[in-house]
């Protein structure tokens, strides 16, 4: 899990374009959207096609990533009990 | 409250009909035009769409367009609804020729620039669609077909292009400049719009169901349509009788997010109260609202909520008919503008197909085709991404509102246009970006290429805003605040953009993305980017400014429609404090592709960028720049019309020409200059600020600051002339492709 959650940082960092954070920068259960990273709606859907990119993970639904992106715990565990790669 | 506009000619092709008539069927009937994908090659089968029922192939062969002519989905389309409109309204080829044309696209030629990307960029199989790409290639292909307009712009604010642009030619025959104009709008699907609106997720996979509970999203739809507009002394003379009365007009900001609408619908509630105001009708004249209604979840409940802030409970008869067409994106203005003057000729309300479930925040859509009152009044939205909200109220005809024109007819205009200030400027470019320094020292390059010289933006931009905007939007961005900064202007009332191409770095980024990864993953930030509108609506967004807000894509006279938009509504005091920009990118793969056409790779010439911002003001301010005190725009012009307009502004102290290098249409434009101007010094400003679509943005700029600063660099004058005796008037002239010319006259205070 701790690799998956460096992974998924790097990630993060990569498709948000956040050039100022390194992975220690955010932290496990803090919220990715609304305080914490401050992340939005466009963000959310950048996440989405990330997932599926990545690890195979198709999201129909953009109300399903409110969920999953909660914080970089829960989003860890998403990952990990659906990835299909 | 405006002079209403007369409509005499209208044209419509979309998926449910090639003609008004076939169109009409169709929504009595309550028959969609939605289906599953037949015409687009893609592999997302899963989305039904709204398609004009004939191939390129077949709409080119209607035309009689020959083999080998490049052509695209989008001007075709154009085409074949243009021709409608124009014998529609029995326009004859001189009552064209001084009319102007005016059209909304953002996918120009894009059909075919997702086609043949790689050959662009590898081979020389089809350099003819190179030059067919941009928005304002596709709006004069259309025009051209059927001979000269005596102008020609494009509109392109996404989903509310075309009804900007009906606006645009509204105002024009409102301020006097022309009297009749055609406008409208023409929108092909392509694969980068279908899987753009995918990355989106707002594609519902099942039939589009507007203002319903269970909606899923929109069907994307393509089509073209145009009015043929003008004024009541323009029909009285051409002894036609106007189909509807375009009665008053709105255009605000949401100035809230790029893709979603506020929950308030603040910028829709502004636009649809403007429009009745301009019409002069309080709410409850209403009998019929148009909706945007695209059938996402944002939308509609956004929509709803203006709509109840407007009329409160007693909404009048709403639908979407994207039920019908899809959303035909930047054609919906002017589609949805047919289909309310069909309903008002034929008093029928048309349906809003699919619904069956309330929503709890939202109107209850139209059920019944029979109105419950005569129509007399009805209204049309369209928004676009950015929060460009446009409304449109058209009326019935009346036999009083025709016969009573000879007693009302509006006096003819003041020959005098009130002079307008110029408060401040600022640009990055090739020269040091946010300094006057090119007036000292300018930086001269040898190179054919150069990117601008970028500031650092994190003076002006927190990170965290900054992070997803590319380096045309943060030039922008930065040079609007600047100019506002510089004349204490918080919020403009009105924020006009040109660019030729808008991001084309994220264009390009899709387009790559479409050939190495094909259709899957597609990203949202590049599509949302890739829209033109989304410098314009930034600058808005940032600055929570919900004026008007507008953007023109016309190649090389993308700037200078922004500037004839904000000139022709501050004649009309529609508008007194506007910021005007201009702003344009270009990439290596650009650049390479402008190389083959020509356009770019001459000796001398130098490819440039362009981020430049200019705030304009109907009212002098103690720091104002210079005065602007006339300014023409025209298109393929006869001798005739180009001596007119140089005796209009007499004599100048110089002209500053828009000469790239030295190509042989930059010297044909200079002897032309020295014609129209003899013994007047020519100068240039390209020398220094470089080649780009938005170039002329930079020539009015530099305008500004040598009549402010009283100097010049040497280099700005053309070898062989003599210095200006003084600096008090000089014209700056724009020629794109020796036929589109733009006269801006600046003076000294």
């Amino acid at each position: 899990m701790e690799e998956l959650i460096k992974e998924i940082k790097k990630n993060i960092i990569e498709v948000l374009n956040l050039e100022d954070l390194t992975p220690e920068d955010i932290e496990n259960d803090a919220p990715l959207f609304g305080e914490g990273l401050g992340l939005d709606s466009i963000d959310a859907l950048e996440l989405i096609v990330m997932m599926e990119k990545e690890y195979g993970i198709k999201l129909k639904n953009p109300a399903e990533g409110k969920e999953i992106f909660k914080s970089i715990n829960v989003m860890a565990q998403y990952i990990s009990d659906h990835r299909t790669k | 409250m405006g002079e209403p506009i007369l409509v005499t000619g209208m044209g419509i092709v979309s998926a449910i009909g090639l003609d008004c008539a076939e169109t009409l069927q169709s929504l009595q009937a309550g028959k969609t035009g939605i289906g599953a994908l037949r015409y687009l090659k893609t592999i997302h089968q899963e989305f039904p769409v709204g398609e004009v029922q004939l191939s390129t192939d077949e709409m080119a062969r209607r035309l009689n367009i020959p083999d080998g002519q490049p052509r695209t989905r989008t001007s075709l389309m154009g085409m074949m609804a243009l021709d409608q409109a124009l014998r529609h309204a029995q326009l004859s080829d001189a009552d064209r020729s001084k009319a102007i044309f005016v059209s909304g696209t953002t996918v120009g030629g894009m059909d075919m620039s997702e086609q043949f990307y790689m050959d662009f960029l590898h081979n020389d199989l089809h350099n003819d669609y190179i030059s067919q790409h941009d928005c304002g290639a596709c709006t004069e292909s259309i025009a051209d077909h059927f001979g000269p307009f005596a102008s020609v712009s494009t509109l392109s604010t996404a989903c509310s292009s075309a009804a900007n642009a009906i606006i645009n030619g509204a105002n024009a025959i409102r301020e006097g400049s022309c009297e009749i104009a055609v406008v409208g709008g023409s929108e092909c699907l392509t694969k980068i719009h279908l899987n753009g609106f995918n990355s989106l997720m707002i594609l519902d996979q099942e039939q589009c169901r507007p203002f319903d509970e269970t909606r899923a999203g929109l069907n994307l739809g393509e089509g073209a349509a145009f009015l043929v507009i003008e004024s009541e002394a323009s029909a009285l003379r051409r002894g036609v009788s106007p189909i509807a009365v375009l009665e008053g007009y709105g255009n605000a900001c949401d100035a809230y997010h790029q893709t979603a609408s506020s929950p308030d619908g603040e910028g829709a509630f502004l636009s649809m109260k403007q429009a009745l105001a301009d019409a002069g009708l309080t709410p409850a004249d209403i009998d019929y609202v148009n909706a945007h209604g695209t059938g996402t979840l944002n939308n509609d409940v956004s929509e709803s909520q203006a709509m109840f802030r407007l009329f409160g409970p007693k909404v009048p008869p709403v639908s979407s008919t994207k039920s019908f067409t899809g959303h035909t994106t930047s054609a919906s203005g002017s589609i949805e503008a047919v289909i309310c003057i069909l309903a008002l000729q034929e008093q029928f309300l048309p349906l809003n197909l699919g619904w069956k479930h309330q929503m709890p925040d939202g109107i209850t859509p139209v059920t019944d085709l029979h109105p419950s009152r005569p129509l007399k009044h009805v209204l049309c939205n369209s928004f676009g991404f950015g929060g460009n909200d446009s409304s449109l109220v058209f009326g019935l005809t009346t036999e009083q509102s025709v016969a009573g024109g000879s007693s009302s007819l509006a006096t003819t205009k003041s020959p005098v246009s009130k002079p307008l200030f110029i408060t401040s400027a600022a640009q990055i470019s090739i020269q040091r970006g946010l300094s006057e320094e090119w007036m000292d020292s300018p930086i001269l390059y040898d190179e054919p290429y150069v990117r601008s010289l970028d500031i650092d933006y994190k003076q002006w931009l927190s990170p965290a805003e900054s992070r997803r905007m590319g380096k045309l939007l943060k030039r922008a961005l930065v040079t609007s605040l600047s100019a506002m900064q510089q004349s204490g202007v918080e919020h403009p009332d009105a924020v006009i953009t040109g660019t030729g191409l808008g991001c084309m770095e994220n264009t390009e980024i899709m387009l790559m993305h479409l050939w190495a990864e094909g259709e899957q993953n597609c990203k949202p930030t590049p599509f949302m980017q890739s829209t033109h509108n989304t410098i314009s609506s930034l600058v808005s967004i940032h600055t929570h400014s919900h004026g008007y807000n507008a953007t023109y894509a016309h190649k090389g006279a993308s700037f200078d429609c922004a500037l004839e938009d904000a000139w022709l509504q501050m004649q009309l005091g529609r508008i007194n404090v506007v910021l005007v920009g201009g702003q344009d990118e270009m990439t290596p793969n650009y650049f390479g592709m402008l190389c083959k056409t020509g356009a770019l790779g001459n000796p001398s010439q130098i490819a440039g960028e362009t981020a430049v911002s200019l705030m304009l003001s109907a009212d002098s301010t103690p720091d104002a720049m210079c005065k602007l005190t006339y300014f023409k725009r025209c298109y393929c012009p006869t001798p005739d019309v180009l001596s007119h307009i140089a005796a209009e502004i007499g004599d100048v102290d110089a002209v500053m020409t828009s000469v790239s290098g030295s190509t042989a249409l930059s010297s044909e434009s200079l002897l032309e200059a020295s014609r129209l101007f003899p013994d007047t010094p020519l100068m240039q400003f390209k020398n220094i600020f470089g080649e780009s679509f938005t170039a002329y943005g930079l020539g009015v700029y530099a305008t500004a600051n040598i009549l402010q600063k009283q100097r010049y660099p040497e280099t700005m004058l053309i070898p062989g002339f003599r210095h200006p005796s003084e600096c008090r008037r000089i014209l700056v002239l724009n020629q794109v492709d020796g036929k589109d010319y733009t006269f801006t006259l600046l003076e000294s205070l």
